[in-house]
């Protein structure tokens, strides 16, 4: 008695036997794809004894569909589902990774601006720049007050200035940028709210452990979410130190104690960073797999065993 | 300008470089530059970009991709090498290209819209199973993927999905195997384990237009 064979794919579900087509339910659309079982089990029915194709059949049964009048289906049931797929894709973790990476690019351009503002309005306030070293404080100061406030503040005369006196409109084309540094300041602030936010409702676990910017930085390294929990806690503990980590396994050299977590105060206050970074480490890879799995909120207490361990 | 056909079919060349006929007339995709000359437009082929336009260029005699085949591309990235297969197998050849990545499938499916011989499918190449009623039979199988185990992925996929008698080219990528060997080392260990199932027919390492790569064609018998 010959075989008969079940084969079913993105075009439809389909029988053979003895290597010839014998019965074909073709889908139309992607949604009888995604519930095949139900035309499978039409197909089975009727047919009582089929089995899965191996080996030489299954070779027989791709050659089959290898036929011009497949293709076009092809193409067009793949570029849906591809699209399909790609939309499933996105999650709260691609959010996440998004803002982190935004808010370090907010914090690189930032920097180049309060850069170029310092060095541009030391040519009308040189003693003001020096005094203030605080870069949020500086911009909003020499928004508000003018040439003349300020000097009297630092007990300056036009005598004693380096400071040339500029005109107005000169002036006021470094107002401009410190605006644009103002702003950057103000977006920045705003999204690292709202990283605490999604990391509030999305990983609660890792935020309370180790604090959004961490956590957001870990998850980024690993990729998402998944490949964090599946990591082992010593390539947590690594993460963000792939240039340490890759010269010792090169050339020797020392290999590094910490990667990210080396930013969390319980490490930079250890006196034994190796070890607090190694417990550390360990805790997050747990609260990721507790994140990832959904369960329950147990970071609280995580941490306190975390402090008792360190200290000792 | 003097572009002259080169020994592999469908592509030419002039000196160093390499071009393709543009299947999609005063589109680029990739900001590489078109060539119009006569009726024919051309586009030209990074190798340093490309993987197969190196192993051309470092001398392999045939890459046995012909007009009106199907291929299957295992690690389709953004679709740079893919769009230049699909010029070589024209309208008539079909390109399976795999990716498991969701934002590099974004860009290939962009490129799949309007080159209508490229199939996207966002499948782990590691798992044939779950793709095996994506695709069909394949003429040609292309591996690109930037795996510890290619070589093994490389494999099963041949003895599923390659037709008897038919050709599959791979990458190698010597720094996702082991970091710490000589690359040298990785590609005999790659070729040998490959001799061992195949026929091994030509072996390239690709410098200076990639670094630690090589490109091995094998048949299937």
């Amino acid at each position: 008695m010959n075989m008969k064979h079940l084969f079913t794919n993105i075009l439809g579900t389909f029988v053979f036997e003895n290597n010839q087509l014998k019965d074909q339910i073709l889908f139309k659309d992607l949604k009888d794809y995604l519930d095949k079982e139900k035309f499978e089990q039409k197909l089975t029915k009727k047919y009582k004894k089929v089995f899965e194709p191996k080996d030489k059949d299954l070779e027989f049964i791709l050659a089959f569909f290898k036929d011009k009048k497949y293709f076009k289906q092809f193409y067009q049931k793949n570029l849906l589902l591809t699209k399909q797929q790609i939309k499933q894709s996105v999650q709260d973790d691609n959010l996440i990774i998004q803002t982190i990476s935004s808010i370090k690019e907010l914090d690189r351009l930032a920097n180049v601006l309060i850069k170029r503002l310092r060095e541009w309005s030391e040519l009308y306030l040189p003693e003001f720049s020096k005094s203030i070293q605080d870069q949020e404080k500086f911009i909003e100061l020499i928004q508000k007050k003018n040439r003349k406030q300020i000097l009297k503040e630092l007990k300056l005369t036009e005598e004693t200035t380096m400071g040339k006196a500029l005109t107005k409109t000169d002036i006021d084309e470094i107002l401009a940028l410190a605006k644009q540094a103002a702003s950057t300041y103000q977006l920045r602030r705003k999204q690292e709210i709202y990283l605490e936010k999604i990391m509030k409702k999305f990983c609660p676990n890792i935020l309370e452990l180790c604090g959004s910017t961490i956590g957001a930085k870990l998850i980024e390294a690993a990729g998402s979410l998944k490949r964090l929990a599946t990591f082992p806690s010593s390539t947590v503990q690594l993460l963000g130190a792939e240039k340490a980590l890759f010269r010792h396994i090169k050339t020797g050299a020392k290999s590094p104690k910490h990667g990210y977590i080396k930013e969390h105060l319980l490490v930079q206050n250890a006196k034994e960073k190796g070890k607090a970074a190694r417990a550390l480490a360990d805790k997050i890879s747990l609260a990721a797999r507790l994140d990832f799995f959904k369960g329950e909120f147990k970071a609280k207490q995580m941490r306190k065993e975390l402090e008792k361990k360190i200290k000792q | 300008m003097n572009i002259n056909p080169s020994k592999i079919f469908d592509v030419y060349q002039d000196r160093n470089r390499l071009y393709t006929i543009n299947l999609t007339p005063k589109q680029s995709f990739f900001q590489e530059r078109l060539i119009k000359k006569g009726s024919k437009e051309f586009r030209e082929w990074d190798p340093r970009r490309s993987k197969l336009a190196a192993a051309i260029l470092k001398g392999c005699h045939n890459i046995f991709i012909r007009k009106n085949d199907i291929v299957l591309y295992l690690g389709a990235s953004h679709g740079y090498t893919p769009s230049f297969v699909s010029d070589i197998i024209g309208e008539n050849g079909y390109i399976f290209a795999l990716d498991l990545a969701p934002r590099t499938t974004r860009d290939l499916v962009f490129l799949c819209e309007k080159r209508k011989n490229i199939i996207p499918i966002m499948a782990d190449a590691n798992q044939p199973n779950l793709y095996l009623d994506k695709v069909c039979q394949a003429d040609i199988i292309y591996q690109d993927v930037a795996q510890r185990n290619q070589a093994e992925i490389f494999l099963k996929n041949i003895n599923l999905f390659l037709k008897p008698g038919g050709y599959a080219l791979l990458a190698v990528k010597a720094r996702s195997i082991d970091i710490k060997k000589k690359p040298k080392v990785i590609f005999n260990e790659v070729r040998t384990f490959l001799e061992k199932h195949t026929k091994v027919i030509d072996f390239k390492t690709l410098e200076p237009y990639q670094k630690d790569h090589a490109f091995i064609i094998i048949k299937n018998v």
